[in-house]
């Protein structure tokens, strides 16, 4: 099973997702997709994002790639990455100042 | 209602303050989340799946108009222009930012307000009956001692790390509108053999994932003794509530487990000991309290009854209105009118700043400057005179709050649900605004009668579903929501737990299957003078159940 | 981005101290082993470094006696004051040349200070502790940074407040106090005065048991306790320099390894907790469990030494609560912050059973419960948390001062005009 990795930053409280470049993004599709077998760095990179204490509520997140987007597997995600439906709202965004990376 | 003198004004600076200190320290990285979180929690601040939630209390759910428009400035100026009014007569904003919070508290502070223990495992904000001091059935106002135990609970440095969290409810009238035997301790206020007014204490109501009705521990305790007794129950909870694990750390598991006779047996023993001490409430402060609570000025303006069948002939919609809206008040001429925040079509219980503006400025100009907000989710003009009520009623049609639904089948009780809430399995909201939809129709409306649906979006139960007439319950089932659905549950004084009767539905069902189950009492009811409630009392569950899945 | 910052650890001074450990030195000497005890200090730990301040008084002898056994070049030093009894000036004239001491010296005030604030010499009648302060805390200030450990002869039996002392002490600036003669009774001095013959001072047979300046030196009764003829009437029981020897001047960060603050200050901590294989009879300063002092509850009644309980959440206080008084120390055990269980048996001890020893908070102690924890009568905190070591250093605690519920604590005074349920903070 693919993963992700998610949280609230601390600051705006905005849901974000490590990327590729390990910057801690809003946008859920450029999230780094982590392999069955890339545990140690998703490991690493839970703990790096921990040291910084800058990214709260942490999670590894089940996703899989369909059609070349990264669809979570649990509900619960794919509303956070959408924001709130009834009534539809937009999401938290991160300040000028609330950008973590690791 | 209660006004901060010098000391409560200090204290609750004195929180900000201190609160202030604790972000600064969480941003500067002094703090780590684990410790903060704790301390975040105490004044009111979740973080939710989308953002941060600051809760803020409104204590025994009354405010005044100068409160209610700092409420709507909070939410135009830090938030996104609306706030949600909770069962808990509690007020959420959705989307503070951390560093706005402290500046949030301190506005809150200026209009003697404040968001401390709205959670954490401590003595939670006080509920009442939204028509204290108002209600033509009331033994008692509720308010006075409602604020003294809420200045007793206030920090309190024993029963500041509780097993964990705990409520309190307390009504003066005899039928419950604050559904305090699903507390973990309930009020209800009594009279003895000799006329004094005391309190009933019940004790380990609450629903969650182990819904119980709450078991009277003690018959009478009079005025002067009840923190004293309050104490003794909260240091026995304190010391052998559960704590290995969360789900069964309610003083309702600790009751069960132990028998109410043992527990009882504790609680008195402790109470013997700290009886008649420090706590014993004098005379003078209750007075004095009491004063703050005085009735208002009312006038006689001679007009004593509305004929509501003519109402109805003349203009149908505030006919509705009158009939569902207002609510028997102690002193002739005068009524309390039910502001509905569960339009056709809406988030149950939100409310816009510009709403709250304008219920601002009715409460002031016609309700002698007093609001309330409801466990049920709704605002209340405790004391609006009839010869007013027009008036009210045009300026709350003109914000878009004239709905006339109060108490029936669309004035739902509903949690965030998955839409914004961490916990939660499944949205609620949307299942609200279908069902809504669904009978949005008045005349249908009427034709049913006095209904309660209540939506929790898990097994937290915040949107009360166990003691729904029909209860929703929504779960998460392989990547899916499902929802399960209750009948016979009763928050009132009649206090039962609704019954599950079968497999859940998927969110489109759902408007359906509700229909389904309206449609069976309807064609069993003996009359339309029999609730859905008591038809299924009579009924019990079998013609329900047909309804829902068939006869095989 | 960095989380905590760096702790700043100071060069440590007494590296013997810091290899034995304070706990593991106070354990190495027999109680009654006073001049192993002096000789360890002079010779081992701070050869060179260490001095003495006597009185002179009813029971200086005894110390002195030791310091000449061990030492008799030690630094003693005398706080001439001008205020003491002619006898007592003789006094030291008579131990000096009958024991041998090679270096008393004589620390006098400032005349200055004298001339400004003691013009006439009659402070002590209206402001003793600032009589006390020119007279002798100033003078000693003087002398006291040339050396880093002092001999005292504070004995646990001489007023209540001193029942828990042990042999050796580090002060809040990092000294060492030995203290060699912590475990003597009066009757272990009376005989160690026989079996060396010293001579008593010349007003010890006329009631005098605690010598200090003349005016405030008063005799005490039979049974008594032997300080209270001490600035008697006047509330007053320390002269400030064996609190500390210099106790407004700490420096903090060389006192990091300290983690019990009490009483303003962090300070050494001789307790310890009970351990597999520690026997009920023979241990001493020691927190011991609820269920263990149940257990060998005749044997800790019997023991003579120091010892402690400790309150773990889900123990029961009312099952000790006759012994209570057996007890220097009671310590509360918050395993983790959130068990508000520590809360009640706090406040039972206190309110309930009267118990008014050290009431010490352990465990997951962190600088936002300790409010709460004080309220409900705890009065010590070993502190582990950097976070929350700071915050008390600074004298940041987070706190809110007013409070809406009496707790039983006498120290909270009702405030504003309608006193019920309201209540203020008021330590100091």
């Amino acid at each position: 099973m693919s993963k992700i990795l998610t949280g609230n930053e601390l600051l705006s409280g905005a849901t974000v997702y490590l990327d590729g470049h390990g910057n801690w993004v809003e946008d859920l599709q450029i999230a780094r997709v982590f392999a069955k077998d890339e545990s140690e760095a998703l490991d690493a990179a839970l703990a790096a994002t921990k040291a910084t204490g800058r990214v709260i509520s942490l999670e590894i997140e089940d996703v899989e790639v369909r059609g070349g987007l990264v669809y979570p597997h649990r509900i619960r995600e794919r509303i956070r990455a959408e924001g709130p439906t009834a009534p539809r709202f937009d999401r938290q965004h991160l300040d000028e100042d609330s950008h973590v990376s690791i | 209602m209660y006004r901060y003198d010098e000391f409560d004004a200090a204290f609750v600076n004195e929180r900000v303050a201190q609160f202030s200190d604790q972000v600064r320290r969480r941003i500067s990285g002094e703090l780590t989340e684990d410790q903060f979180r704790p301390l975040r929690l105490m004044n009111g601040l979740y973080l939710q799946l989308h953002a941060y939630m600051l809760r803020v209390a409104v204590p025994y759910g009354t405010l005044n108009s100068r409160q209610m428009r700092m409420l709507a400035h909070i939410a135009r100026k830090y938030d996104r222009g609306y706030g949600h009014f909770t069962t808990r007569q509690n007020i959420q904003y959705n989307w503070p930012k951390l560093r706005d919070v402290p500046a949030i508290l301190a506005d809150l502070a200026s209009v003697e307000m404040h968001a401390i223990q709205t959670s954490g495992n401590c003595i939670r904000n006080v509920t009442t009956d939204q028509f204290a001091g108002a209600a033509a059935d009331e033994i008692i106002d509720p308010r006075p001692v409602a604020e003294i135990i809420r200045q007793w609970s206030s920090l309190h440095p024993e029963f500041t790390f509780l097993p964990r969290k705990f409520k309190i409810a307390i009504t003066g009238a005899p039928n419950d509108r604050a559904a305090v035997k699903f507390h973990d301790i309930g009020l209800m206020a009594q009279t003895n053999g000799s006329g004094e007014i005391g309190w009933a204490v019940y004790v380990g109501g609450g629903l969650g994932r182990t819904p119980m009705i709450a078991k009277l521990i003690n018959g009478f305790v009079p005025h002067e003794h009840l923190l004293a007794y309050l104490e003794s129950i909260l240091r026995v909870y304190n010391r052998y509530g559960r704590r290995d694990n969360k789900y069964k750390a309610r003083i309702k598991i600790l009751v069960h487990e132990e028998g109410l006779e043992n527990i009882k047996g504790q609680v008195e023993e402790e109470f013997a000991h700290i009886r008649g001490g420090v706590l014993t409430l004098p005379q003078e402060e209750l007075d004095r309290i009491n004063t703050y609570f005085a009735q208002p000025a009312y006038k006689d303006i001679g007009v004593v009854d509305i004929d509501i069948e003519r109402e109805k002939i003349i203009d149908s919609a505030y006919g509705r209105f009158l009939e569902n809206n207002t609510f028997p008040h102690a002193r002739q001429g005068y009524t309390s009118v039910t502001i509905s925040l569960k339009p056709i079509g809406g988030a149950p219980g939100d409310a816009t700043a510009d709403q709250m503006d304008v219920v601002a400025d009715l409460a002031e100009k016609y309700s002698f400057d007093e609001l309330r907000v409801s466990h049920e989710q709704n605002l209340v003009l405790p004391h609006v005179a009839l010869t007013d009520l027009r008036a009210v009623y045009d300026a709350l049609v003109e914000a878009e709050l004239a709905d006339a639904n109060a108490g029936e089948i669309t004035d739902m009780i509903t949690c965030p649900g998955l839409d914004y809430c961490a916990l939660a399995n499944a949205r609620s909201i949307p299942i609200a605004q279908d069902i809504s939809q669904r009978f949005a129709s008045p005349e249908r409306q009427k034709e049913i009668g006095k209904l309660k649906i209540k939506i929790s979006g898990c097994i937290n139960a915040c949107g009360h579903h166990h003691v729904g007439h029909i209860g929703i319950l929504g779960v998460e089932k392989k990547g899916t929501e499902l929802y399960q659905i209750t009948v016979g549950g009763d928050g009132s004084e009649d206090a039962a737990v609704g019954k599950i009767l079968g497999p859940g539905f998927v969110a489109e069902d759902v408007p359906d299957a509700i229909e389904k189950l309206v449609d069976a009492y309807i064609e069993k009811r003996e009359s339309a003078d029999e609730t859905f409630i008591a038809a299924y009392r009579r009924l019990g569950d079998a013609p329900f159940k047909e309804a829902l899945y068939g006869n095989g | 981005m960095a989380m905590a910052s760096p702790i700043v650890s100071a060069e440590p001074k007494h590296d013997k101290l810091r290899q034995l450990g304070i706990i593991a030195l106070n354990g190495m000497f027999d109680e009654m082993d006073a001049e192993g005890v002096l000789r360890q200090a002079v010779d081992d730990l701070l050869p060179g470094d260490i001095a003495m301040v006597s009185s002179f008084g009813a029971d200086s002898a005894v110390l002195l006696h030791l310091v000449s056994q061990v030492d008799p070049n030690l630094p003693v030093y005398f706080l001439e004051t001008g205020k003491h009894f002619a006898e007592t000036l003789d006094y030291v004239q008579t131990l000096k040349s009958r024991l041998g001491l090679a270096n008393v010296i004589a620390l006098h005030p400032d005349s200055a200070d004298l001339k400004r604030f003691d013009p006439d010499g009659v402070l002590w009648e209206t402001d003793p502790d600032s009589c006390c302060h020119i007279r002798k805390t100033e003078p000693l200030e003087k002398v006291l940074a040339g050396f880093g450990g002092w001999v005292t002869g504070r004995k646990r039996f001489q007023t209540a407040e001193r029942g828990v002392l042990p042999h050796f002490e580090l002060t809040s600036d990092d000294r060492i106090k030995v203290n060699p003669l912590a475990y003597f009774s009066n009757e272990d001095i009376e005989a160690y005065k026989a079996r060396y013959d010293l001579p008593d001072h010349p007003l010890y047979q006329e009631g005098y048991k605690s010598i200090g300046c003349a005016p405030c030196t008063s005799a005490v009764a039979d049974g008594e306790d032997p300080r209270a003829g001490r600035w008697r009437g006047l509330n007053k029981q320390e002269c400030g320099i064996h609190f500390d020897f210099n106790g407004s001047i700490a420096k903090p960060v060389s006192q990091s390894q300290l983690t019990l603050f009490k009483d303003g200050e962090f300070k050494a901590d001789p307790w310890r907790s009970w351990a597999e294989g520690d026997e009920a009879s023979s241990v001493r300063y020691t927190h011991v469990p609820v269920s263990v002092f149940i257990e060998h509850r005749e044997a800790f009644l019997a023991s003579p030494h120091p010892i402690g309980l400790q309150v773990d959440p889900g123990e029961k206080v009312e099952e000790v609560a006759d012994d209570l008084s057996r007890f220097s120390s009671v310590a509360i055990n918050f395993p983790a912050f959130g068990d508000g269980r520590g809360y009640s048996s706090a406040r039972l001890l206190r309110e309930r059973y009267g118990y008014e020893g050290e009431l010490r908070a352990i465990g997951d102690v962190l600088t936002d419960q300790i409010p709460f924890m004080r309220r409900c009568g705890i009065n010590a905190f070993v502190v582990t948390n950097i976070a929350t070591r700071k915050a008390i250093e600074a004298d940041a605690l987070a706190e809110v001062r007013l409070y809406y519920q009496p707790v039983g604590a006498s120290r909270e005074v009702p405030v504003g005009t309608r006193p019920f349920l309201r209540r203020n903070a008021n330590y100091t």
